[in-house]
């Protein structure tokens, strides 16, 4: 019972709100590509994890749809970009897993700039997007808890620290 | 109770489910595989509450319905709730207990997890690691800044044989002397393979240009541990120039260290250590919510199991109770019918077979009571058939001389309505209150004072006097004569009575006709005797004397002598009479016609016929009959003259005489009939009862024979007489005497044999010729 308490908790949305400060679809002839600066600031609890070594997954997620007045609109291309940032206590520097990419900052700052940003990623091929139809595009960057250790995903439940998350939709023609 | 059984199989399935799921639970962490256990937890903890949600629901269900049984007092439910709380107790109690102590340790066991020594001695190793590193990368800095400084000092170029002495005196791996750009310029070094050494980044090369010397860590990662066996220090160092020579480009040494595997490996170590109790003490909220969570599922999955495990094994306890009870209570609202029996080899399936063999018996002995009973009804129905057709009238007293029993025949013969007097004493029936007194007074007689071996049964015969008209108790209609009844009285059993009685006035009338004919016998046969000497005397004394006897004592004695012979005369025909009466000689029965008889007697009342008073209507084809022709021409005679006399004083007096043949079913001559009807005053009422008794009559003269003589007559033939008073509507009478009259009946009822009208005339003829 003690449980499910813990997982009707409220939630609330975390102190320093993620923004997008630029959000830009790039339409290059047929092809749809994406450049986005987010700005967040890491809550005072998931800095101190990241700071004890606990892995952090950051997770950027775009749909691309076509609306369908008869139906449920169709997806037409679905991308999804994770990073993962680890403090490494033995060198006090800063990794960052990008697909099979890995680099090394001494920073923090530096280590989350790399995730902050994305420019010219592509998302849409050429030949997807039909001319006639009406398109849009669905954003999401989070903090993802549930790439986490399960013991502090339970723990964490329904704290407001650890959401951190922002979200966009966007039409383009 | 078949789907009892199955709801109870699903139920039991289900809570055994979930105790499995909880074990499988427990287990992982037994086996202390976290991953599998991590991976699976939310999956199976919705899983188990989905189980005890699926457990509370069955219990709510329940729950709800034996309270609505409760509330409506349906019978057992009490027994049930007890049965079912007793379970859930003992299932309850035990694994509230586990549950708490459980608790207290799994709190208690996670906090003595995390100890403060313990995170201090990891953070001191890593520092321990740091620091080491940080002396080893300082340490080659420095060493690389006085290589490079002895090399100013040195030739411009070093020859390799230097640098690889240098190589050797830095313990490094790889030793080069870069440009400005970072080019290899000369180097030396064991990784020969590779054909260039790497080049230092420009981040260092900015670094050495302004520190003289910089060096650093590299492939220390934790994320690829196959790395830190190349892990390796790095250190630049910018060579000073000597020359300020504008075409002096600027060197720099560089060095590569590997850095020793065991080093890189305890310090990867390390980390990985105090990277995993950091983890442990972020997760330790998690883990505790975990295990109890765990816990307390497993509570109420073993609580919920157990209060449906409860009310299912109580229910299987008092089912044969609630059997029993139902079928005690069937039993007392008298269905016997065939009992269910409990099929199961224990004291209570045993109990309910006792119940249903008891019950099955009960009913036997019902059965074979309710025969009995029947049996005796049967005969006691019979018994009253018998008495209710009893022309014998039976009246019962119990032993307080109250009327208990009557049948129809006593109230036909008493013509009271007995019956409505039951419960009430013989003496209160009005009317019969000296009759009553007589028949106690002679029970009370014959009751006392017994005489060895007799019977206390007594006859008598009581002359039940005419009711009084005046009462007003006596309707016209129940207006009864005065009549014998013959008495018989019998004591019964515990003080009852029985009196049974007849009217035996017939009877009485019957032998009082006997002992008048034998008086009459006598009586004429004593008076006969002298009555013809008298009257011969009496003539030869006329005879004698007339001659010589003058005047005045001649006609004394003319008259003297007449009124002798006319008294005498008179009196020879009434001792006639009474012969006839007396010693009626036995009918010659012949076969003879009515009609022709009746014809042949009415020519002596021509005057009458021909005065309209009389008045004959013969049926046609009239059957022979069997007669005495002398006899019935009496009979015709006597009725014909009855009639005439009763009508003598009205002035349209009419006497009618009539005959017809009464057939029966099948059209065959039953009887004749011979009918004689006046409109005259009729019979009294007196009379009528006792008309056939001699010296019964409503004439002012006449011997009262008549009638008498035509009974005795009719009985000969084996003829019935009826007489009766006309009513009002009694057709075939017109006049103002319709209202009124008399009729007189016989049937004859003995055919001639070979019935046909011309032989019977013809037998008449061949009789009056005789």
């Amino acid at each position: 019972m003690a449980g499910v308490a813990l997982w009707l908790g409220p939630r609330a949305w975390a102190a320093t709100t993620p923004a997008l400060t630029f959000f830009e679809i790039d339409r290059e002839d047929d092809a749809v590509a994406l450049n986005y600066v987010v700005d967040f600031e890491l809550a005072p609890a998931v800095e101190d994890a990241l700071g004890k070594g606990i892995p952090l997954h950051f997770m950027a997620e775009v749909e691309v749809l076509r609306s369908r007045w008869y139906w449920r609109d169709r997806r037409i291309a679905h991308a999804v970009r994770t990073w993962r940032i680890v403090f490494q206590p033995l060198t006090s520097n800063y990794r960052v897993s990008f697909g099979g990419l890995s680099r090394t900052y001494p920073s923090r700052s530096e280590a989350l700039a790399t995730i902050t940003r994305s420019g010219r990623w592509r998302i849409v091929e050429p030949g997807q997007v039909e001319p006639d139809s009406h398109h849009y595009l669905e954003f999401r960057f989070r903090l993802d808890t549930s790439q986490l250790p399960r013991p502090i995903q339970i723990g964490i439940g329904g704290q407001a620290d650890w959401t951190l998350e922002v979200e966009r939709t966007q039409a383009f023609s | 109770m078949l789907k009892a059984t199955r709801w109870a199989w699903v139920v039991s399935l289900v809570a055994v489910t979930g105790a499995a799921l909880v074990l499988a639970f427990l287990l992982s962490f037994a086996t202390n595989s976290p991953a599998l256990y991590e991976r699976y937890y939310l999956w199976l903890f919705w899983l188990n509450v989905a189980v005890a949600g699926l457990l509370t629901l069955v219990i709510v269900i329940a729950s709800a319905r034996l309270v609505v049984r409760l509330r409506r007092r349906k019978f057992g439910s009490r027994l049930l709730l007890k049965l079912a709380a007793i379970f859930a107790t003992v299932g309850v109690i035990p694994g509230v207990l586990i549950y708490t102590v459980s608790f207290q340790f799994v709190s208690r066991s996670i906090e003595t997890w995390f100890d403060v020594r313990v995170e201090g001695a990891l953070d001191a190793g890593l520092n321990l690691g740091r620091a080491t590193l940080d002396a080893r990368v300082r340490e080659l800095g420095e060493r690389t800044r006085a290589a490079a400084e002895r090399l100013a000092e040195a030739a411009a170029s070093p020859r390799p044989l230097a640098l690889e002495r240098l190589r050797e005196g830095l313990d490094a791996q790889d030793v080069a002397i870069t440009g400005p750009a970072g080019q290899t310029l000369a180097a030396a070094g064991g990784s020969a393979t590779s054909l260039l050494p790497d080049r230092p980044s420009q981040t260092m090369l900015r670094q050495a240009r302004l520190q003289r010397v910089t060096s650093q860590l590299e492939g220390l990662d934790e994320d690829n541990p196959a790395a830190a066996v190349s892990a390796r220090v790095r250190a630049l160092a910018l060579i000073p120039s000597r020359e300020f020579g504008l075409g002096e480009q600027e060197r720099f040494l560089y060095v590569t260290q590997a850095l020793p595997q065991s080093l890189a490996m305890n310090a990867l170590a390390v980390q990985s250590a105090y990277r995993e109790y950091q983890q442990r003490a972020l997760s330790r909220d998690g883990l505790r919510r975990m295990y109890i969570g765990t816990l307390t599922l497993t509570l109420v999955l073993a609580v919920f199991t157990a209060v449906l495990l409860a009310a299912l094994l109580g229910n299987q306890l008092a089912r044969p109770l609630l059997l029993l009870a139902e079928g005690v209570r069937q039993v007392a609202g008298g269905d016997l019918g065939v009992k269910p029996v409990f099929a199961s080899r224990d004291e209570l399936g045993g109990l309910t077979r006792a119940f249903a063999d008891m019950t099955q018996q009960l009913a036997d002995a019902r059965s074979l009571v309710q025969r009995s009973v029947a049996q005796v009804e049967g005969a006691r129905a019979e018994l009253q058939t018998i008495l209710d057709n009893l022309s014998a009238g039976v009246i019962v007293f119990d032993s307080l001389g109250r009327i208990d029993i009557t049948n129809p025949g006593a109230t036909r013969i008493l013509r009271l309505p007995l019956a409505a007097y039951r419960l009430r004493r013989l003496d209160e029936v009005p009317g019969l209150a000296a009759f009553g007194k007589a028949i106690e007074q002679r029970f009370e007689l014959h009751g006392a004072n017994l005489a060895a071996g007799e019977q206390p049964l007594w006859q008598d015969s009581f002359e039940l006097a005419a009711p009084d008209p005046s009462h007003p108790e006596h309707s016209a209609g129940e207006q009864r004569a005065s009549m014998t009844l013959l008495v018989r009285g019998a004591p019964m059993p515990q003080g009852a009575r029985l009196l049974v009685f007849d009217d035996i006035t017939d009877v009485v009338s019957a032998q009082r006709n006997l002992a008048w004919s034998e008086v009459a016998r006598r009586l004429a046969h004593e008076i006969k005797n002298p009555l013809t000497p008298i009257q011969l005397s009496a003539e030869r004394l006329q005879l004698k004397l007339e001659s010589k006897l003058r005047g005045a004592d001649l006609a004394m004695l003319t008259r003297s002598v007449g009124t002798i012979v006319t008294q005498v005369q008179a009196m020879k025909s009434l001792v006639n009479e009474f012969r006839d009466y007396a010693r009626l000689p036995a009918a010659m029965l012949v076969p003879l016609d009515l009609n022709a008889l009746i014809s042949e007697v009415l020519a002596l009342y021509s005057t009458a016929q021909d005065a309209g008073r009389l008045h004959a209507d013969l049926g046609e084809g009239l059957p022979t009959i069997l007669g005495d022709s002398t006899q019935l021409r009496q009979i015709v005679h006597n009725l014909v003259q009855n009639a005439l006399d009763a009508v003598a004083d009205q002035v349209d007096g009419r006497v009618r005489i009539n005959t017809e043949t009464s057939r029966n079913a099948r059209g065959e001559p039953r009887a004749v009939r011979l009918q004689v009807i006046d409109n005259g005053p009729g019979f009294a009422e007196k009379v009528l009862q006792r008309a056939f008794e001699p010296y019964v009559t409503t004439k002012n003269k006449g011997t009262g024979l008549g009638l008498a003589v035509v009974k005795k007559i009719a009985d000969e033939h084996g003829a019935r007489v009826r007489i009766a008073n006309l009513g009002q509507a009694s057709p075939g009478l017109s006049g103002a005497g319709a209202t009124h009259g008399a009729q007189v009946s016989l049937s004859f009822s003995k055919l001639a044999p070979g019935n046909s009208p011309a032989a019977a005339a013809a037998t008449a003829v061949a009789d009056r010729a005789h």
